[in-house]
């Protein structure tokens, strides 16, 4: 008897375990944003860090700016549009603003965000921000990585210019891997799929992966 | 009886779990893949060595996203051209649909409430359009009040969903607990009672003379239907509750429940939908859309729950030969639904489950 019932209750975890994790890949994005960054270097060459200009689809752009007051209908100044971006960029601390970095393999964590403001254009939001880094790094090998791990958003990177090196030393170069070019199935098990405990990274599998390497 | 059809029982009792537990594992596995190859789909996602679905099933999950973004789009060009309104309301559908499959849709709790409180089918599929009928009217609540009437900013109204996504997953757990609780005291009654029927197994003359069935006939040469006789719920033994506590009035108002917790928490998309329409001047195309969107969750959940209480069906019939077992097997699943109802609200409440998040940027 105490044996049927243990099997039941085994059974039992292993149902909800798999119920659980069938939560984790159900996600599916609302939000979309074209990402379009620079990567701000030091003239001793260090990385200080990344300045990101990301739009957002014109359903979100439209639901942004509901309710905000403007001189001009249907445009906004960027001072009509302060509040909104302060907001944006608080709520952006929760989610460490969808920017993940490492440098030569060591993660690299970012400040505060700064010199932030939003544009509206063409019925289009961009939010322009600027993530400093708690200390600049001299990078062999840097990785910088941008996507929402519970995937509500989607990000991709922008057609032109998607990345641009600010000052960057002449010797370095820059790699892109953009999720639909089959590049990053590859990283879907690495170490980012198993922190954050909330068993939501699916995004990753579908993060924008840029390579920086300076010899 | 002698030993030997004891152990028999045993055997049959085995059986029972064994088929009992893999069609919740099949069925919750088959959840987890479908949502696997829908989440895995959003234009051009990698599909590694996955060969793409054909016919329309596939090309529906591959431009499941894009029907969502196609929503913008086609409420622009509804300003000028009416019969845009049409195409508006078949993507909605197409998209409501899919998008069920995502979370916060309520699948989960209401196909765990079905089985965890003997609900038939048919109320499976009422509770899925009444929870999918009152998700849309919140929804849209939010914004004529919020965005029409107040004009509030984006800012408040994501203030008011996470207000309201809070409440909800708090009124799950809440509604969970009290299953577990109801439902907690048949299963233990029906441990108890496992002793007790093997007992009664043994004299089947003692027993059953009390119940209110005519006809389960009373032949009590045949011990196969003598076992289980004695142990179904029916026979007066009292373990667990009749089914007519369930099933009354008390049963509905507990549906109302399910109804209520899931039904409390809109879906981000219709919102978003909602406010594009009425800066478009045609919040009345997306209100339409929203109810539209919301038949299409409908269906989706109510194919999920007819698919659990089918499930939950065969198991009892599977079951029903075991001596005992049988209403065993069943507390136990029904207890087992009103659990992962709790671990749902709870998990949602603090976060442990990843949900559709509000829409706050």
């Amino acid at each position: 008897m105490t044996g049927a019932l243990h099997r039941w209750l085994g059974l039992l975890l292993l149902a909800g375990a798999l119920a659980l994790g069938s939560a984790a890949a159900q996600a599916h994005p609302h939000v979309w944003i074209t990402s379009a960054s620079e990567l701000i270097y030091a003239p001793d060459g260090a990385l200080t860090g990344v300045r990101h200009a990301w739009t957002f689809d014109d359903m979100f752009s439209t639901y942004a700016v509901q309710g905000l007051e403007s001189k001009t209908k249907g445009a906004y100044s960027r001072e009509e549009l302060a509040s909104l971006a302060q907001t944006n960029v608080e709520s952006l601390k929760e989610f460490a603003y969808f920017t993940f970095a490492k440098a030569d393999g060591k993660k690299a964590k970012f400040q505060e965000p700064v010199d932030y403001y939003l544009e509206y254009r063409d019925g289009l939001l961009t939010l322009y921000f600027t993530l400093p880094l708690k200390a600049p790094v001299k990078a062999k090998e840097l990785s910088l990585e941008v996507f929402d791990p519970s995937f509500f958003i989607d990000f991709k990177l922008a057609d032109k210019e998607p990345i641009k090196l600010v000052g960057a030393p002449a010797a370095c170069r820059m790699t892109l891997h953009r999720p639909n070019d089959g590049a990053a199935s590859a990283q879907k098990l690495d170490e980012q799929t198993f922190m954050g405990g909330d068993n939501s990274n699916f995004g990753a599998m579908f993060a924008n992966k840029i390579m920086v390497e300076c010899p | 009886m002698t030993p030997i059809s004891r152990r028999a029982s045993g055997r049959a009792l085995a059986r029972g779990l064994a088929i009992a537990v893999a069609a919740i594992v099949v069925m919750l596995a088959l959840d987890g893949a479908v949502h696997a190859v829908m989440a895995q789909n959003p234009f051009g996602a990698p599909r590694p060595a996955e060969p793409q679905a054909s016919g329309i099933v596939g090309w529906l999950l591959s431009k499941q996203s894009e029907f969502y973004r196609e929503m913008s789009a086609t409420i622009r060009a509804a300003k000028s051209d009416g019969s845009a309104v049409w195409t508006l309301l078949a993507i909605s559908f197409a998209y409501g649909i899919f998008h069920a499959a995502g979370p916060g849709h309520g699948k989960a709790v209401i196909s765990s409430y079905v089985v965890a409180n003997q609900e038939t089918a048919r109320r499976g599929i009422v509770l899925a359009f009444a929870s999918a009928l009152m998700q849309s009217l919140v929804a849209v609540m939010i914004v004529a009040v919020c965005a029409w009437l107040l004009n509030a900013t984006a800012r408040t109204m994501c203030g008011a969903e996470k207000a309201i996504e809070i409440a909800s997953y708090a009124l799950i757990a809440a509604f969970g607990a009290r299953l577990v609780w109801t439902k907690g005291g048949g299963f233990m009654r029906a441990l108890q009672a496992r002793p007790q029927a093997l007992a009664v197994a043994a004299h089947p003359h003692d027993h059953g003379h009390d119940h209110p069935h005519d006809d389960h006939g009373h032949d009590h040469h045949d011990h196969v239907h003598a076992d289980d006789h004695v142990h179904d719920e029916h026979c007066g033994h009292s373990h667990g509750p009749e089914p007519a506590e369930l099933a009354g009035t008390g049963g509905w108002r507990r549906g109302f429940g399910a109804i209520f917790a899931v039904g409390i928490r809109p879906c981000s998309g219709a919102i978003l939908v909602l406010v594009f329409a009425l800066a478009q001047g045609l919040f009345w195309a997306g209100i339409a859309a929203t109810f539209v969107m919301g038949l299409g969750t409908a269906i989706t959940v109510a194919t999920i729950a007819v698919i659990a209480v089918s499930a939950k069906d065969l198991a009892r019939r599977l079951s029903s030969g075991s001596e005992g077992g049988g209403a065993l097997v069943m507390r136990g699943l029904e207890f087992s639904a009103a659990g992962l109802v709790l671990l749902f609200g709870v998990g949602l409440l603090f976060g442990y489950i990843a949900a559709e998040r509000a829409t706050c940027l």
